[in-house]
């Protein structure tokens, strides 16, 4: 069931140092970074839980992405779990949940990252409530329906 | 991530509600009167109207006028958006990590 997106990455690292790289500048702006010329990434990171790591990043000032995430887990070199406010270029905003799990794998690290929810702004305001999942609703009404299940089958 | 439009954000907002979340489940396994779902939600018919309206007009749901009841099905909401804005989402949440990978591995090679 599509309940969450997950993502891994075997990284040839010690975890400490990646757990360690994951809450530093430098890695910071490595993970909200681009190849393009002109890439602003800005991140102001206060590692602590119930602390706030703010970061904006985009083509140009004028195009600035903005993520706050505040730290709800800090367990070191083990787990982070950040709760994060995703804000668009029409100010429009989402919220997630980004969990983070680095275990050691043969003297490297997986790196496991797990995102869940999209609330709306206006389901925050509305009901104040957790993060409810969409994905494994989406993947349910998708595959309840002749049409996209033929569609499906078709393409494989 | 800047693929989005009105009728993403209303889908989302009408997926976001878990009593019409259950809706939509409920109708997954096939059609059922707004009746049928007041008594299984607990809800006034007016409630139901209310949450099926919203699925309603982002067709998420579609209902008919059968004999005295209204009937209600899973409608032809086109979730080519929603479904991909979820992809390009999950290439750039993808290629952060990567980059972020790439980056510990060349910091670490130069360390030794």
């Amino acid at each position: 069931m599509t309940h969450e997106l997950r993502f891994e990455r075997l990284i040839d690292a010690e975890r400490e140092v990646v757990f360690d790289s994951f809450t530093d500048p430098d890695g910071q702006a490595a993970f909200y970074g681009q190849d393009q010329t002109g890439w602003i990434v800005r991140s102001e990171c206060d590692l602590r839980v119930g602390g706030v790591w703010t970061v904006e990043f985009g083509a140009s000032q004028a195009e600035l992405y903005r993520h706050r995430h505040v730290f709800e887990v800090i367990d070191r070199p083990r787990r982070l779990l950040l709760t994060t406010t995703e804000t668009r270029l029409d100010g429009s905003s989402f919220d997630t949940e980004l969990e983070i799990v680095f275990q050691e794998q043969d003297g490297k690290t997986l790196m496991t990252m797990v995102t869940r929810g999209f609330p709306t702004a206006e389901l925050r305001d509305e009901q104040g409530v957790g993060l409810p999942n969409a994905f494994d609703l989406l993947d349910r009404f998708v595959h309840a329906r002749p049409e996209m299940s033929q569609a499906k089958s078709d393409d494989s | 991530m800047q693929h989005h439009n009105a009728t993403l954000d209303r889908t989302f907002f009408a997926l976001s509600d878990p009593t019409r979340r259950g809706i939509l489940e409920r109708l997954s396994g096939g059609s059922a009167t707004i009746g049928e779902l007041a008594a299984r939600f607990g809800l006034t018919l007016n409630g139901v109207k209310k949450h099926v309206g919203v699925l309603e007009e982002v067709d998420l749901v579609t209902t008919a006028k059968v004999g005295r009841s209204r009937e209600c099905q899973l409608g032809p909401a086109e979730l080519v958006d929603v479904t991909a804005w979820i992809e390009s989402y999950r290439q750039t949440l993808e290629g952060r990590l990567e980059r972020f990978g790439a980056y510990v591995e060349a910091r670490t090679d130069g360390d030794r």
